[in-house]
C-alpha cells in the first residue's frame, strides 16, 4: 500500500493563513503574499518531522527580520526588544504549529517531533532521502517566508514493499 | 479565579497568556508551569481553578497530568491547547475528564466561546 499524502499545497495555504489571521497578522493588514517562489532566500529555519502514517518533514524558513518580527507578534514585544532566544522559540513553535496541523490531517498513527531550530538559510538544510512535496512561498512586509512539506522516499519503499 | 498555564514554549504561554487578555480575561490570576511535573506540582499546590495545558510536554504529557489528578482526587477544571489534534487525542482527553479540547492556532474569540461558560 503506497502512502497518499493528504495534504496539498492548498491545505497547506489554508493553515498558513490561519497562523497569520491568529497570530502574525491578527487585525488583517499584513498578511502573507505568495510569491510561488520555491527558490527564494532564507536565512533562519526551523523543523519538524513526521514518522509514522507518513514520514517527511514540515520546515518553516524566513529571513531574519521576518522570523524577528514574527518573535515581536508571538511576545507582544518591541522589535527592537527581540532577543536571539525569542528568534529562536518562535521558529520553533511556527514549525509546531503548522506541523501539529500537518499531522492533523494525516492517517492515524503519525509521530510528531520536538522541533529543531537552527539560525542559518533553509539552504544548509539536509534531508536524506526526501523530496519537497508541497510548499507555500511568499512576502511578509517585503520579507521571505515558506513552509514546505518534506516526504522521506524511504517511507515510500517500505510502504509498497 | 486562579488559572494555571503549562506549556513547555515559552512563546505559547505568553500567546495563550495575551490571548487569554483578548479575550477579556485578564483580570485573573495567571500562573504557569514550563512541563508536566510542574503543572501537576503546581495544580496541587496553588490550587487554581482551571488548568490549561499543552499536550506533548518533558517529564509527564498533559494527558497523564489530567490522569494523575483525577487518580488523586483532584477534580480541577483542565482543558487542552494542542498544536496537535486526531479523534484519539480527542476521546482520550473526554475519558480522562477534560473540559475543553482548543486546538492552535486559536483566535481570542476561540476563547471566549471556550471559558466564558467556565471564567463567567
Amino acid at each position: 500500500m503506497s502512502v497518499e499524502v493528504e495534504v496539498d499545497q492548498s491545505d497547506l495555504a489554508e493553515m498558513v493563513e490561519q497562523v497569520w489571521e491568529s497570530y502574525l497578522d491578527p487585525e488583517g493588514v499584513s498578511p502573507l503574499v505568495q510569491t510561488y517562489d520555491e527558490d527564494q532566500p532564507s536565512e533562519v529555519h526551523s523543523s519538524v518531522s513526521i514518522t509514522g502514517s507518513w514520514t517527511g518533514h514540515v520546515l518553516y524558513a524566513s529571513s531574519l527580520a521576518a522570523a524577528r518580527r514574527a518573535a515581536a507578534a508571538f511576545l507582544a514585544m518591541e522589535l527592537e526588544e527581540v532577543s536571539e532566544e525569542d528568534v529562536s522559540d518562535t521558529l520553533g513553535e511556527l514549525a509546531n504549529i503548522v506541523g501539529g496541523q500537518v499531522k492533523a490531517m494525516l492517517p492515524p498513527g503519525a509521530q510528531l517531533s520536538l522541533p529543531q531550530v537552527v539560525l542559518a538559510p533553509e539552504a544548509s538544510a539536509r534531508f536524506p532521502n526526501t523530496q519537497r512535496i508541497s510548499g507555500v512561498y511568499g512576502l511578509w512586509e517585503g520579507e521571505p517566508v515558506s513552509i514546505s512539506m518534506w516526504q522521506s522516499s524511504s517511507d515510500n519503499k517500505e510502504e509498497g514493499a | 479565579m486562579k488559572i494555571l498555564i503549562a506549556d513547555d514554549s515559552r512563546v505559547m504561554r505568553q500567546i495563550v497568556v495575551r490571548t487569554l487578555r483578548q479575550a477579556g480575561f485578564g483580570d485573573h490570576d495567571l500562573i504557569e508551569a514550563a512541563d508536566g511535573k510542574e503543572a501537576y506540582e503546581k495544580t496541587l499546590e496553588e490550587k487554581p481553578d482551571l488548568v490549561i495545558s499543552d499536550w506533548n510536554m518533558p517529564h509527564m504529557t498533559g494527558i497523564e497530568v489530567l490522569r494523575q489528578l483525577r487518580a488523586a482526587g483532584n477534580n480541577v477544571k483542565f482543558g487542552f491547547v494542542t498544536s496537535e489534534s486526531t479523534p484519539e487525542m480527542k476521546d482520550a482527553a473526554d475519558g480522562a475528564g477534560s473540559a475543553f479540547f482548543i486546538v492552535k492556532p486559536f483566535t481570542a474569540e476561540r476563547f471566549d466561546e471556550v471559558f466564558a461558560p467556565i471564567l463567567g
